[in-house]
């Protein structure tokens, strides 16, 4: 009975990650904690951080949001990792929002963002290689091998 | 600051009963004035509102636009293209469009007709345009017969009439039922006027171009920017040929106005005179100018410009209209949606006001300083 019980948790747990993630939309004066931009004028670039209290962060790009994430303190004081319940990224082909941590990311393409050289979130493995081939990105990156040297290198345009 | 106004409230006073001391000079100079501003104001707000509304009508077409070429014409397009082109990422929908144009003798226009995605038509049934039910006068229930290209009369009875934001849409559409459309065209089944493509992120969409053309070689996809930028390019061109037209009345004015603004007539440097003498400075002289200058500028201006705006959008721009609207004189009449350019009403205020003040300026103020007893003398 436990088994089947927690096998269907599973199952549902699966099936929730699957569908695109429900996150509030960025309003017209909200602006990303980094950069401090207007972040509804970027639709394809919202990426969002949800806290347990329903309140949200949200980002003009993906590489923000990783800044954000490694130096909380510094972005968001008072603020903690544990509360976090959600991070979404918009995902590049679909334009809709996916868990960060299921997503692909792309570095040196030829699609800049609203701050230059961004991490271009994609859905799938095939979406991502695809993607590297047709707009010239160097690397494909997962979630936990984006590191703060990284980033910092990024915003030089350097990639490897 | 309460004393500022009352002496600017006189001073206006004084100068509009000494305009009114020359009312033929004066009022000729404001009717100039106001038909330049209304020349210029009528071209600059028909073509922003046909830019407008061709954004308007282009916000809702799909984002790629997909047409076969045979021998550089555009041909109709086999639905299993759909198919052969693939799986391209990026794409989130794709379908064929039926649509086509079609000249009705009886009131010398040209429709449009379509199939409709969002609806299910039955064969004979058809939606149209309030702007053909104008002017073919027909309503709910009536019959509308066409005589197809095989030679046979085809009848529609009109379920609906379509209302929509702007005329310029929906003013020459007839929406029919593929079947019918098929027949009355004689469009063989599977095959479609062209393909549309949604794409969600406009970033991705040369690139989409790009594997269509390599895909398909016998086909060109067109951008909806591509569109837009056509044309804004032809609105823009149409605004510059009747611009050129109107510079020689332009300049005309132009001559007209620096001569009556900067030349003082013999008569006026004598008032400034007698008013010098009478113990006013220098500055109210100037001001007194100023206002004067002012007036006449800015009735001219709005007057102008409201009756620019009722010749655009209630008497549909009969003077220009055959320049401006180009080929769609073959369409049946439609009625502009309103829009105003913050922007462009203020470059028209300062290429027309502006100048026309500040030109009326200068003269007075070397006629001011001089001595009174010379200037009387």
């Amino acid at each position: 009975m436990k088994t089947l019980l927690s096998a269907l948790l599973l199952l549902l747990a699966t099936g929730l990650f699957a569908q695109p993630l429900e996150l509030p939309p960025p309003g017209p004066r909200d602006t990303c904690p980094v950069c401090g931009m207007f972040v509804a004028k970027y639709p394809e670039w919202v990426a969002t951080v949800l806290y347990k209290n329903g309140h949200a962060h949200h980002f003009d790009g993906a590489k923000d949001l990783f800044k954000y994430l490694h130096d909380l303190p510094k972005w968001a004081p008072g603020h903690d990792p544990k509360d976090i319940t959600a991070i979404g990224v918009t995902e590049y082909y679909g334009l809709t929002r996916i868990d960060a941590h299921d997503a692909w990311y792309v570095i040196g393409s030829d699609i800049l963002g609203p701050m230059g050289h961004e991490l271009v979130p994609l859905e799938t493995k095939e979406d991502a290689e695809e993607f590297l081939q047709d707009h010239g990105g160097r690397q494909i990156l997962r979630f936990d091998q984006i590191s703060a040297p990284l980033l910092k290198k990024l915003d030089q345009g350097q990639f490897d | 600051m309460k004393a500022f106004i009352r002496k600017q409230r006189y001073l206006i006073d004084f100068t509009l009963s000494s305009l009114l001391r020359r009312p033929g000079k004066n009022l000729g100079l404001l009717v100039v004035y106001s038909l330049i501003v209304f020349l210029l104001a009528s071209v600059m707000l028909f073509t922003h509102a046909l830019r407008s509304e061709a954004r308007l009508v282009l916000a809702d077409s799909p984002e790629i636009i997909l047409q076969r070429m045979v021998a550089g014409r555009h041909d109709l397009i086999p639905g299993s293209y759909l198919e052969k082109m693939g799986r391209i990422r990026g794409v989130i929908g794709k379908h064929g469009r039926l649509w086509g144009y079609f000249y009705d003798p009886a009131v010398q226009a040209n429709y449009t007709l379509m199939v409709p995605r969002d609806r299910q038509l039955a064969e004979d049934e058809a939606v149209i345009g309030a702007a053909i039910a104008r002017t073919r006068g027909v309503s709910r229930g009536d019959f509308l017969t066409f005589r197809s290209t095989d030679g046979n009369a085809y009848s529609f009875r009109v379920s609906a009439i379509l209302a929509s934001d702007s005329e310029l849409v929906s003013a020459d559409l007839i929406l029919v039922s593929e079947q019918r459309f098929r027949t009355f065209f004689g469009i063989p089944e599977g095959y479609y006027t062209d393909l549309v493509l949604n794409v969600r992120n406009p970033k991705e969409l040369r690139k989409v171009a790009e594997k269509l053309t390599l895909r398909l070689p016998d086909t060109r996809p067109i951008l909806r920017d591509e569109i837009l930028r056509t044309y804004d390019a032809i609105f823009n061109w149409r605004q510059g040929i009747v611009f050129v037209l109107l510079t020689g009345t332009i300049l005309a004015f132009v001559i007209f106005a620096w001569d009556k603004a900067s030349g003082l007539s013999a008569e006026e440097r004598r008032e400034i005179g007698i008013l010098k003498a009478i113990g006013w400075e220098t500055s109210d002289v100037i001001r007194m100018k100023f206002w004067e200058g002012a007036i006449i500028s800015l009735s001219a201006f709005l007057l102008g410009y409201l009756t620019a705006y009722g010749h655009v959008f209630y008497a549909n721009a009969g003077l220009f209209e055959p320049v401006l609207k180009g080929w769609s004189v073959l369409y049946p009449e439609f009625r502009l949606t309103p829009f105003i350019d913050g922007l462009q009403l203020a470059t028209l205020f300062f290429f027309t006001v502006f100048p026309y003040t500040v030109a009326t300026i200068v003269p007075i103020w070397r006629a001011a300083i001089t001595d009174p007893d010379t200037v009387m003398r």
